[in-house]
């Protein structure tokens, strides 16, 4: 096949995929509606957590300290309990995130040191509940430290350390989803449209006719990957100049690299919808397996959400063999941290790997269908 | 009339060679793997350790961090510029520097000339990470200071308590929430491949030329997916008490109402865009739209309650938002639809919107 | 309104944007008779028939089909007419039996009904053996006989086909119009498209549309008569040659 060739069968698969414009824009604008959601939306941070009180409001250390939680940026207090018994309903109808309970004759014995003071938390949410608890532990503690002072008349310093917060000092979620969406959009676009339109001309036929054309099976597959190709450089290109003047995001390495690393993932979603289109018998099957059997685990295992540190032996092993999990730990280290080239090359070369290996499968198994 | 109709759908699905299978394996495999991944208890965070003082008070903090379970030391010495590589290279998640006069200053009670460095890119993991760090110095002091005698002339006795979930167990919160995963997901994708392959197939149009009622057309279609839902219910009930141990504390019914309540929300919606796409990659590519920001905005990850004013009031429009919240309140707190009928009310202006609307957008003729 | 017609069509227009694919056509089917709908691929026949059939609606114009309003009666049409359209539109995934009983039950039929008229429907086929066989797996032409079948499940009092009869040899093709005429002296009104010229002979009517037009319509033996034609072929290509719409 010559170059001409080559192009002239670039140029039909361009104006093939481009006349079905709805779905063009389709693709377009999700990622730029998904990653604005996700960039400003979701965060992990806890924010007016209600916190429901249960105690003698007319003791004034009880009246101070609540006073206080209400004002804490992070909590909120929502209401009176008259019994402790009162929580579990109350939880259970969602009226509350988190309840204190002030023990008899607070006041007064809070000098003594014998005051009793109790944190509920909702447990059901186990991560929230914490840091509500600790929050809620952090006011009492500063009371405390306070009522220490106009004692004994001298400033005790804080014995709690300071904390600093390296790459993200706002603590930003958008940091960490806008490399995740990224890598679930593209994952998913590239390798759903290749699977849909190659088992769409399977049904059709028309593929065993191209097949069966002097023209070597390589080309053929490379001439109907190139559309998508460009679609996901467009898609990577909004994408980023999105979180880096909407959210943001710093673009703090080399864009050049950041840019090869998004071609090899795209080359190796590629090659999945390949392998997807080879094994599904319809279309409807390429897209359940792309849109349902690719997403979920794309989700899961490669840290978007969950840390994959935190994960069974063997669980992280499977996380190992997402594409998308390596992607996305390079766009954190080259976009974020501002690293070069020399500290991702394991994952280059894990990605790389991947992507020649599922290719040469692919390609391997359209030349046996052939004979 | 809906007799036959009826019979068509269910014949239909149960005769596709992949269709059943996948959505019957897709939630199964979904509820055996998922729960052992889906685990917000960070541990093994890599921790390095910049010890400037080297004496026995220095060494007992460290200790405190090691032992709590949820550092892996990663390196121990002197050179602040060696952790920091360390971090940079994404070895080290977290740095403790403890400075020269570590153990004068504390012993004085002056302060506590310690720092910490956490990577933040992961939100989550870095405020957690440093949440845990900063409760092993605590409770090194408490026992410094219980070992000394000292304690503080005011005080109260904190003590904290948890309900519902008295272990912390990240994986019983995650489970109803799989479970809603698994029902939308399945029941979202089906319904809107479903009337966009019979425009392509051409037999909708045989359809549109009899005296076919459009309700009678467009529930038929929705109602074999309450059977799909239930069935995966049950089979991820099963799963959660014979693999995992959970039981649902509240009454089970209530899931399976939650469950057709919500159905009625995706089943419409997926049959819905069924109706305005014209081919089924389009379809595809808008239900997943969809159900990733459905997810993600459903406080099944995060809390709803960290979103800015305007991302919550989009979650008003979530079905997963109400169906997440009913399901893991009925199965973790025992509560009942009166309890949380915010979400009985949710879902059901939700369904009967995307019902009328699928039923109004399925035209029988242009 | 009662006209004593099958289908009265007058002044009918149909534009998609600025594309008229229907342009003014006004004609009347009698009751009974088996009326001819032919035209170049293009000329606006497929467009003109799905409005007649209630699955569009027209720009303008008027008329009645079974003597109910083409624009406000649409469904009302569609419970006293059968229709097959080119492609063979019956569910490929389910059995002859099962698609039989499909559309029986979708016109109201009771069950003893449906079973009773899937025998006959079998027997008059000849395909009993291919009861059980999904639709998919049928030859062609016995496809299309199903097709013809179920759109005369209902016994409508009109029957539209749209191009019924293609891609199957001359054979096949005299075994399906021989369907059509039985059908026919039922009393059933045949409203049949094709662009096989010998099958519009076998037509009481037919008429002949061009670029959205109705060009000619008359009797088979009138048409040849007034144009001075051989056959049906030659009429058309007179009659068609004049078109400027390309297709």
């Amino acid at each position: 096949m010559t170059m001409r060739e080559f192009w002239a069968s670039v140029r039909k698969e361009f104006l093939h995929i481009f006349r079905d414009r709805r779905t063009i824009l389709i693709v377009m604008i999700m990622p730029v509606i998904q990653i604005i959601l996700f960039g400003f939306a979701v965060s992990t941070e806890v924010n007016e957590a209600r916190v429901a009180v249960c105690g003698d409001m007319s003791d004034p250390q009880v009246a101070r300290i609540v006073d206080r939680i209400d004002s804490n940026r992070y909590l909120e207090v929502t209401g009176e309990l008259s019994a402790p018994e009162e929580i579990e309903g109350l939880f259970r109808r969602n009226g509350a995130d988190a309840a204190i309970c002030f023990g008899r004759n607070f006041g007064s014995r809070f000098h003594d040191g014998r005051a009793q003071v109790r944190i509920v938390g909702d447990g059901s949410d186990p991560n929230t509940a914490r840091m509500i608890t600790s929050y809620i532990a952090g006011v009492l503690q500063d009371v405390q430290q306070d009522a220490d002072i106009s004692i004994s008349g001298e400033k005790v310093p804080s014995m709690t350390p300071v904390v600093k917060f390296m790459y993200n000092p706002a603590m930003k979620s958008s940091y960490n989803f806008v490399p995740g969406v990224m890598g679930l959009i593209l994952m998913l676009i590239c390798s759903m449209m290749t699977a849909v339109s190659i088992v769409r001309e399977k049904e059709t036929g028309t593929l065993e006719l191209l097949l069966v054309s002097p023209v070597k099976p390589l080309w053929v597959i490379l001439s109907k990957l190139m559309p998508y190709l460009v679609l996901s450089v467009f898609n990577f290109t909004t994408i980023l100049l999105l979180s880096h003047y909407v959210m943001e995001v710093p673009v703090n390495g080399s864009i050049a690299l950041l840019s090869l690393v998004a071609v090899v993932f795209v080359v190796t979603s590629l090659a999945i919808g390949l392998l997807v289109s080879e094994i599904s018998s319809s279309q409807r099957t390429a897209m359940l397996i792309c849109g349902m059997g690719l997403t979920m685990p794309t989700m899961i295992f490669s840290g978007i959400i969950f840390p994959c540190e935190s994960m069974p032996a063997v669980l992280q092993w499977f996380s190992d063999i997402i594409p998308a999990k390596w992607f996305i730990i390079m766009v954190k280290k080259v976009m974020i941290q501002g690293d070069g080239f020399r500290s991702i090359i394991v994952e280059f070369g894990i990605l790389a790997g991947m992507a020649a290996v599922l290719l040469a499968v692919s390609i391997r198994n359209f030349r046996t269908r052939l004979q | 009339m809906w007799k036959y109709l009826l019979e068509k759908e269910f014949k239909q699905f149960f005769r596709d060679p992949g269709l059943p299978r996948m959505a019957l394996a897709f939630p199964v495999l979904m509820m055996l793997v998922f729960p052992f991944a889906v685990s917000m208890d960070i541990r093994n965070i890599n921790l390095a350790v910049v010890d400037n003082c080297m004496s026995r008070e220095s060494s007992l903090l460290v200790d405190k961090c090691i032992s709590s379970g949820y550092f892996r030391l990663v390196s121990h010495g002197y050179s602040a510029e060696d952790a920091m590589r360390l971090m940079d290279d994404n070895k080290v998640d977290a740095i403790i520097t403890i400075m020269p006069d570590f153990d004068r200053q504390t012993a004085l009670g002056r302060g506590l000339p310690v720092g910490i460095k956490v990577n933040t890119v992961n939100g989550t993991k870095g405020s957690l990470g440093s949440q845990y760090i900063l409760q092993c110095v605590r409770m090194y002091f408490s026992d410094r200071n219980s070992s000394a005698g000292m304690a503080s002339a005011q005080s109260a006795d904190i003590s904290e308590k948890y309900y519902f979930n008295p272990g912390m167990d990240y994986k019983l919160f995650m489970i109803p929430a799989l479970i809603v995963i698994a029902i939308t997901m399945v029941t979202a994708f089906l319904p809107a491949l479903n009337i966009v392959s019979e425009k392509e197939a051409g037999t909708i149009e045989q359809i549109n030329v009899t005296p076919v009622s459009k309700t009678a057309f467009i529930v038929c279609k929705m109602i074999p997916y309450w059977a799909i839902a239930f069935f995966i219910l049950t089979a991820c009930l099963i799963i959660a008490w014979a693999v995992f141990g959970y039981v649902c504390r509240g009454n089970v019914l209530w899931l399976y109402l939650f469950t057709v309540l919500d159905i009625l929300v995706m089943a419409g919606l997926g049959l819905l865009i069924s109706n305005y796409s014209s081919n089924a990659q389009q379809a595809m590519f808008v239900i997943w739209f969809f159900a990733v920001i459905f997810m993600l905005m459903s406080g099944i990850f995060t809390p709803i309650a960290s979103m800015p004013d305007w991302a919550r009031f989009i979650t008003y429009f979530n079905p997963m938002r109400y169906f997440a919240d009913a399901m893991r309140a009925v199965f973790l707190k025992g509560s009942t639809p009166a309890d949380v009928w915010y979400d009985v009310a949710g879902l059901g202006v939700l369904g009967t919107v995307m019902v009328t609307a699928a039923i109004l957008s399925y035209r029988k003729s242009e | 309104m009662n006209t004593g017609y099958a289908i009265h069509i007058r002044n009918l227009v149909k534009k998609f944007g600025d594309f008229t694919a229907v342009d003014n056509i006004s004609f009347d089917v009698r009751k009974g008779e088996i009326f001819g709908f032919l035209g170049a691929n293009g000329a606006g026949k497929t467009t003109a028939m799905r409005i007649l059939c209630g699955l569009s609606r027209p720009t303008s114009g008027s008329g009645t089909v079974a003597g109910f309003d083409i624009r406000k009666e649409q469904e009302k049409i569609k419970r006293h007419i059968g229709y097959m359209s080119q492609k063979f539109s019956l569910y490929p995934d389910l059995t002859v039996r099962e698609n039989i009983r499909l559309f029986g039950g979708i016109y109201g039929l009771k069950d003893r009904e449906i079973h009773e008229k899937t025998e006959a429907m079998l027997d008059m086929l000849e395909i009993r053996d291919a009861g059980n066989r999904f639709a998919a797996e049928l030859p062609l032409g016995w496809k299309q006989r199903l097709s013809f079948s179920i759109a005369l499940i209902h016994s409508p009092q009109i029957v539209f086909l749209d191009e019924p009869t293609g891609g199957v040899d001359p054979e096949t093709r005299r075994r399906f119009w021989e369907l059509i005429y039985d059908t026919a002296e039922h009393g059933t009104t045949i409203f049949v498209t094709t662009h096989y010229m010998d099958e519009a002979e076998y037509c009481d009517r037919v008429s002949i549309m061009v670029d959205g037009r109705i060009a000619a319509m008359d009797s088979p033996a009138g048409l040849k008569e007034s144009l001075a034609a051989r056959d049906m072929d030659e009429v058309f290509r007179i009659v068609a040659g004049r078109a400027v719409r390309e297709e």
